[in-house]
C-alpha cells in the first residue's frame, strides 16, 4: 500500500497539470450530478405532494340539492380516478369565506350563506387525469362552474420533467468527459513509463502487479473529486436550509410543502457521489489498461 | 536430465529468411554454455524464445520438460522468476537506485519487505555493489550497471541465468570482472547461457560452445573456442 501511495505522488508530481485538470473536471462532473440529483429529487417529490394536493372544485347551482350533491358524491366516490370527495355544504362555504375575509367586515356585512355556492372538492389520483374529470363533471346538470389550479401543477410539472432531462444529458455528458481524462491521464503515464513496465514484464511482474498503481491512481482522483463535489453539495444545500438544519432535521425544504429529511438525503447523496467516484475511477482505468498496456 | 531444451525450432520475422532454422540443443542442469555466431545469427531471438517474449514459428522450446509455447499468459511471470536475464543494454530502471532495481524483482514476486531487505544486500554482495546501493543508474560506470543488471537477475534465485551479449558495451577489464561474477554464480549451481559474439571471453572460460550462423547450429562442443 505504501509503495501504491508513493507511485502516485510520483505521478502526480511528473503530471501535475494533467492531474489537476483530471480532478478539477471529475469535481465538476460530480457536482453537476450532485446538482441535479438533488434537484430532480427535490422537484419531483414537490410535483407528486403537488398531485396529491390538486383538487377540482365543482360549484352547483342554488337550485341542485344537497341531496343531488350527495348522491353525486357517493357515485364519484366509486371512480377509480379519483382518490378523494369533500362535499363543502353553503354553511361551510360562508365559514371559509369569514375565515378569509375575517379583516374586511364591510364585505362581511353583505354576505349570507344563500348566495354563496354549495360545492364538492375532488382530489384525483393522477394529475394527467385532471382535465379529463373537469370536461365530465361541466356536463352534468345543476353544475354552475369547475375550477381547478391546471396551469400552476402542469407548469411545475413541466419545469420537473425539465430538470430531469437537462440533468440527466449534463451528467451524461460530463461523465463521458471524466471518463474520457481518466483514460488520456493513464495513457500519459503508461507512456512516460513505457521501458518501466517493459522492464517489470521482463523480470517477472504480473499483469496485476503493473495495472494496480493505474488503477490505483484512477480511483484515488475518483474518490477525491466525488468527495469534494460532496462538500460542495453539502455547502449550497445546507445554504438553502439555513441554521435551521443543526435545530431541526427534519427541515422543510425547497417548497414550503415538501418535507425532506436533509440529514437522511445527504447520506444518500454521499454514498451515490462517492460510489460513482470509485466506479468512473476503477472503470475509467481497467479501459485505459486493457487499451495502451499491451501484454 | 535436460533443464534446456529447443526441438526442431524454427522462427521467422514476416517474409524475411528465418532468425533460426530448425535449431536443436539441450543444455542440462548447472552447465555454462556460450551461444555464439556473428551479429544477427539468431542468438537475441534464441534468448526472446526462453522467456517467451516472442513465440516459435515452429518446434517446440522445453524449459524443465514443459512447453514454454503452451504456458498460459498467467503463468509467465513465474516462468520470467525461474530465468534470470541480463540484457546488453542493462535495462535498469534510471528513476531508482541500486537497491531498489534490484528489489522490483523481488516486489514484483509480492516477497515481503523483510525478505528483501535480506536478500537484496546478499546478490549486490555477490555482484561486489554492496557499497553502491544509495546511487542512482546515471552514477554508475558501464561494468557497473552490468553487475546491477546480474543482481536483479539473480535476486529471486533463478534456475537458469541468461546473458545476451553482456559484454558489448563495457571496456574488456570490466568485461573480466564480469565473467568472474558468472563463474561464481556458476558454480553455485545456477545453469547460466551466454549470448556473445566476444571470442576472448570464449576462448579463455573453455566451456560449452554453441555456435550458430545464419539461424542454424554449426557446431556443439565442450570446453570449445569461439571458431571451433
Amino acid at each position: 500500500m505504501d509503495k501504491l501511495w508513493k507511485n502516485l505522488l510520483i505521478s502526480i508530481k511528473r503530471e501535475k497539470f494533467l492531474s489537476l485538470s483530471t480532478l478539477i473536471i471529475m469535481t465538476i462532473t460530480f457536482t453537476v450530478l450532485g446538482f441535479f440529483l438533488s434537484l430532480i429529487v427535490f422537484s419531483q417529490t414537490a410535483v407528486k405532494y403537488l398531485e396529491n394536493q390538486a383538487q377540482i372544485t365543482i360549484f352547483f347551482k342554488d337550485d341542485f340539492s344537497e341531496k343531488n350533491i350527495l348522491s353525486l358524491k357517493g357515485k364519484f366516490e366509486k371512480d377509480e380516478k379519483i382518490s378523494n370527495v369533500n362535499y363543502v355544504s353553503k354553511e361551510q362555504a360562508l365559514k371559509i369565506f369569514i375565515d378569509l375575509n375575517k379583516n374586511e367586515p364591510i364585505l362581511l356585512e353583505s354576505i349570507s350563506a344563500n348566495i354563496l355556492p354549495a360545492s364538492l372538492e375532488i382530489r384525483a389520483k393522477r394529475l394527467s387525469s385532471l382535465s379529463a374529470l373537469a370536461v365530465e363533471f361541466e356536463k352534468i346538470d345543476g353544475v354552475e362552474d369547475v375550477r381547478y389550479f391546471k396551469d400552476v401543477i402542469e407548469n411545475f410539472r413541466f419545469w420537473s420533467n425539465l430538470y430531469y432531462l437537462v440533468g440527466l444529458g449534463l451528467v451524461l455528458i460530463f461523465s463521458t468527459i471524466s471518463f474520457s481524462v481518466v483514460i488520456a491521464l493513464i495513457r500519459m503515464t503508461i507512456n512516460s513509463k513505457g521501458e518501466e513496465l517493459e522492464i517489470l514484464k521482463l523480470v517477472g511482474a504480473t499483469d496485476a502487479y503493473v495495472k494496480r498503481p493505474f488503477i490505483f491512481q484512477a480511483v484515488f482522483f475518483g474518490l477525491v473529486s466525488s468527495i469534494l463535489s460532496f462538500i460542495i453539495s453539502i455547502a449550497w444545500i445546507l445554504s438553502l436550509v439555513g441554521s435551521k438544519f443543526f435545530g431541526d432535521v427534519k427541515t422543510v425544504f425547497v417548497l414550503s410543502v415538501v418535507e425532506v429529511n436533509i440529514f437522511v438525503y445527504l447520506v444518500i447523496l454521499g454514498v451515490v457521489l462517492v460510489l460513482s467516484g470509485f466506479l468512473l475511477g476503477y472503470f475509467g482505468s481497467l479501459t485505459a489498461v486493457k487499451k495502451y498496456l499491451k501484454f | 536430465m535436460s533443464q534446456i531444451e529447443f526441438k526442431n525450432v524454427s522462427k521467422k520475422y514476416g517474409q524475411d529468411s528465418a532468425a533460426l532454422d530448425e535449431v536443436s540443443f539441450s543444455i542440462n542442469d548447472g552447465e555454462f554454455v556460450f551461444i555464439v555466431g556473428p551479429s544477427g545469427a539468431g542468438k537475441s531471438t534464441l534468448v526472446k524464445l526462453l522467456i517467451r517474449e516472442i513465440l516459435p514459428s515452429s518446434g517446440v522450446v522445453l524449459f524443465n520438460d514443459g512447453d514454454v509455447g503452451l504456458i498460459p499468459q498467467i503463468d509467465l511471470p513465474s516462468l520470467r522468476r525461474k530465468i534470470g536475464v541480463v540484457f546488453q543494454d542493462f535495462k535498469v530502471l534510471k528513476s531508482k537506485n541500486v537497491f531498489e532495481n534490484v528489489a522490483i524483482a523481488l516486489e514484483v514476486a509480492d516477497s515481503s519487505d523483510e525478505a528483501i531487505n535480506n536478500v537484496v544486500p546478499n546478490v549486490l554482495g555477490l555482484v561486489g555493489l554492496n557499497d553502491k546501493i544509495e546511487r542512482f543508474p546515471s552514477q554508475l560506470s558501464g561494468g557497473e550497471l552490468q553487475r546491477l543488471s546480474i543482481a536483479r537477475a539473480l535476486a529471486h534465485e533463478p534456475d537458469v541465468l541468461i546473458a545476451d551479449e553482456p559484454t558489448g558495451m563495457i571496456d574488456p577489464g570490466s568485461s573480466a570482472e564480469f565473467m568472474q561474477v558468472l563463474d561464481k554464480i556458476n558454480s553455485l549451481g545456477t545453469t547460466v547461457l551466454m549470448a556473445t559474439h566476444d571470442f576472448s571471453i570464449v576462448d579463455r572460460m573453455k566451456k560449452r560452445v554453441i555456435r550458430i550462423e545464419n539461424g542454424k547450429v554449426i557446431s556443439d562442443k565442450n570446453g570449445g573456442k569461439y571458431n571451433g
